[in-house]
């Protein structure tokens, strides 16, 4: 048997258990705000971004003044109605550099006499152009919508306590029936009971919607190859003075802002905490490297390296580091977990972490934690490794 | 030929503009297996003298030679590998790890070596029973007395077969008993081990015992005296 440096450096932490502790807790505090900060920051941008891929357009034109709805709808799954005439679909489709255009009309159902349902967003799209919801819809059933027939959005099947497929529901006076359910695109499309344009046409013959037969709220566009989004977008507002456009780089600019702001509070409170955190370990291992400064000379009197001495220190910071980070991974995970129903921020636009990427944010915050508790404990153990054995037995 | 030589080797500290010499021009020749004493008052230059020999403290001039080595052109890593394999340390203090066991502290001269073997618990097993404390292998040091801690620091010292051991007033805070015991495991350990030992202690009894006493003043070797 042998004794090694992880066991000398893990009797060396147990000696003082109370400091060990203390010092633990503070860097799982520490790693505790890094990773709610992160955890929250990259929730929303990245559910933003996986929003925008997943409607597959380059653009979305909606009407004049309506971009913001378009993108409470999208984003928050927020019922709201804008409508702009059809007649715009040509106009974008002969755009230069436009490869696609598809289209959908947004009706919110209304409780009472016409609708048998909660008021749910209706979303009805043209099976002919679509590019947006087939994808989704083969997946599901593995076939278009009929007549007379529509599918409901995963949000919406709950909402609406669907279990059974082929049940019917009555939408302004007309008898659908729900064929199945979407799986879950994490965006506001979620939320919605989707049909056919042909079978819209048949609520607007009823008279009960306000819609009428020429109205769509919302034209996906699809662009040639390599064009860029943002140009682009500002070509088809100025060809076509009725439409406002979103564009992946401006989707959910609103909230982007916000949380651009809110970074920047949670930037100076974990750059402060991390200065702090240096701070204390600096402190402490100033204090281990001079109650031990005996026991150093002693070390290197019977032989210890300098570059053992710095591995022995080393480790014990390390292993405060990675066990203080632990710590703070289990936390911070746990408290933006839990805090997430607080911040309307995150509620309003489902906001969440894959697996993959609450993994990479724990590592990031053990590199961080372990390179903090590095950096603090640098300055004192180099000092330490260079005191001449007989002096640091003397002085001691 | 000697085991150790020093060559007019001095130690000079400077504080501000004073120059104040520990040790003067000290020349010695120091056979393998010879038992040696060093008398002297305090700050006679009695501890810079093992000190420099055992290559924790750099002499100002003059030059070490270890079996033909000279230890003062050494690089730390070559030093300390010159510690950790010839040398073996014994100070006027008890100088064992808090945190670890008597074998743990014997075991840890191995740790700093270069080349470790799977029987080190073994051999340090064996060292402590040498040294007559074989039953306290799992003690830590604030369970063993003062000269129980003394037997662990010589079984320490012994660990990695060093050629020469220092030892620097070993047995200062204890009682004569424990001292005269101490003393006389230090002698067996010369003879039958054939180590080098200096010895530094201000006990003239004891210093008589070696087979030749050196005595320092003022950072000079002022006196040698053989056995009779």
């Amino acid at each position: 048997m042998q004794i090694t440096f992880l066991a000398l450096a893990l009797k060396n932490l147990k000696r003082k258990a109370f400091r060990t502790t203390v010092l633990v807790f503070a860097i799982g505090l520490f790693v505790a705000l890094l990773v709610f900060a992160v955890s929250f920051s990259v929730s929303i941008t990245s559910t933003i971004d996986r929003v925008s891929k997943r409607l597959g357009a380059d653009i979305i034109a909606v009407p004049v003044g309506a971009r913001t709805e378009a993108q409470e709808y999208l984003l928050e799954s927020r019922n709201t109605s804008f409508y702009m005439p059809a007649a715009l679909l040509d106009e974008v489709q002969r755009i230069k550099g436009v490869r696609a255009v598809t289209h959908q009309t947004y009706v919110t159902s209304i409780d009472g006499l016409c609708c048998d349902v909660i008021p749910t967003m209706i979303v009805a799209f043209d099976p002919a152009t679509d590019f947006i919801i087939k994808p989704w819809l083969n997946r599901a059933i593995g076939r278009q919508l009929g007549p007379g027939e529509a599918i409901a959005g995963a949000g919406t099947a709950e909402n609406l306590g669907l279990g059974l497929l082929g049940i019917e529901a009555t939408l302004f006076n007309n008898r659908f029936t729900i064929v199945g359910e979407l799986e879950a695109t994490g965006t506001g499309l979620d939320n919605a009971l989707f049909m056919t344009e042909e079978s819209l046409q048949e609520i607007i013959a009823s008279g009960l919607s306000p819609l009428s037969k020429d109205q769509i709220s919302v034209i996906f566009i699809r662009l040639d190859d390599g064009l860029d989004p943002d140009y682009m977008g500002r070509v088809i507002e100025g060809q076509v003075y009725q439409v406002d456009v979103v564009t992946r780089s401006s989707m959910g600019v609103r909230w982007l802002s916000t949380l651009a702001d809110i970074n920047k509070i949670f930037l100076v409170t974990v750059s402060l905490s991390s200065l702090l955190t240096i701070f204390l370990v600096w402190s402490i291992f100033t204090a281990i490297a001079n109650e031990r400064i005996r026991e150093i000379g002693i070390m290197r009197a019977i032989g210890a390296r300098q570059s053992q001495v710095v591995k022995l220190f080393f480790l014990e910071a390390v292993m405060l580091g990675m066990g203080g980070s632990l710590l703070g991974v289990l936390g911070g995970t746990y408290l933006s977990a839990q805090l997430a129903a607080s911040f309307a921020l995150m509620n309003s636009i489902s906001a969440g972490l894959e697996f993959w990427q609450q993994l990479a944010i724990g590592l990031l915050g053990l590199l961080v934690g372990g390179g903090v508790c590095l950096a603090g404990a640098m300055v004192p153990v180099n000092r330490i490794k260079k005191v001449e054995p007989l002096l640091a037995i003397k002085d001691a | 030929m000697a085991q150790l030589e020093l060559n007019e080797v001095s130690k000079i500290y400077r504080v501000g503009d004073n120059v104040i010499p520990a040790m003067d021009r000290v020349s010695l020749s120091i056979a393998k297996g010879d038992f040696i004493s060093v008398v002297g008052h305090s700050g006679s230059g009695k501890t810079t003298l093992v000190s420099i020999v055992g290559g924790i403290l750099r002499p100002s001039s003059g030059e070490v030679l270890f079996e033909g080595e000279d230890i003062c052109a050494l690089g730390d890593v070559e030093l300390s590998t010159y510690r950790n394999e010839r040398i073996g340390f014994m100070f006027q203090f008890a100088s064992l790890l808090p945190m670890l066991t008597a074998r743990e502290n014997v075991m840890l001269a191995a740790l700093f070596g270069q080349e470790r073997s799977r029987e080190e618990q073994q051999r340090a097993d064996h060292l402590l029973d040498l040294v007559g404390i074989g039953e306290r292998v799992e003690a830590y040091p604030g369970e063993l007395s003062g000269g129980q801690q003394r037997r662990v620091a010589i079984a320490r010292a012994l660990m990695n077969n060093p050629g020469l051991i220092l030892a620097d007033e070993p047995t200062g805070d204890l009682d004569e008993e424990t001292e005269a015991e101490i003393m006389k495991l230090l002698g067996r350990i010369n003879r039958e081990q054939k180590v080098t030992m200096i010895l530094i202690t201000h006990n003239a009894a004891l210093a008589r015992t070696a087979d030749r006493m050196l005595r320092m003043k003022n950072g000079r070797l002022v006196g040698v005296t053989e056995r009779e």
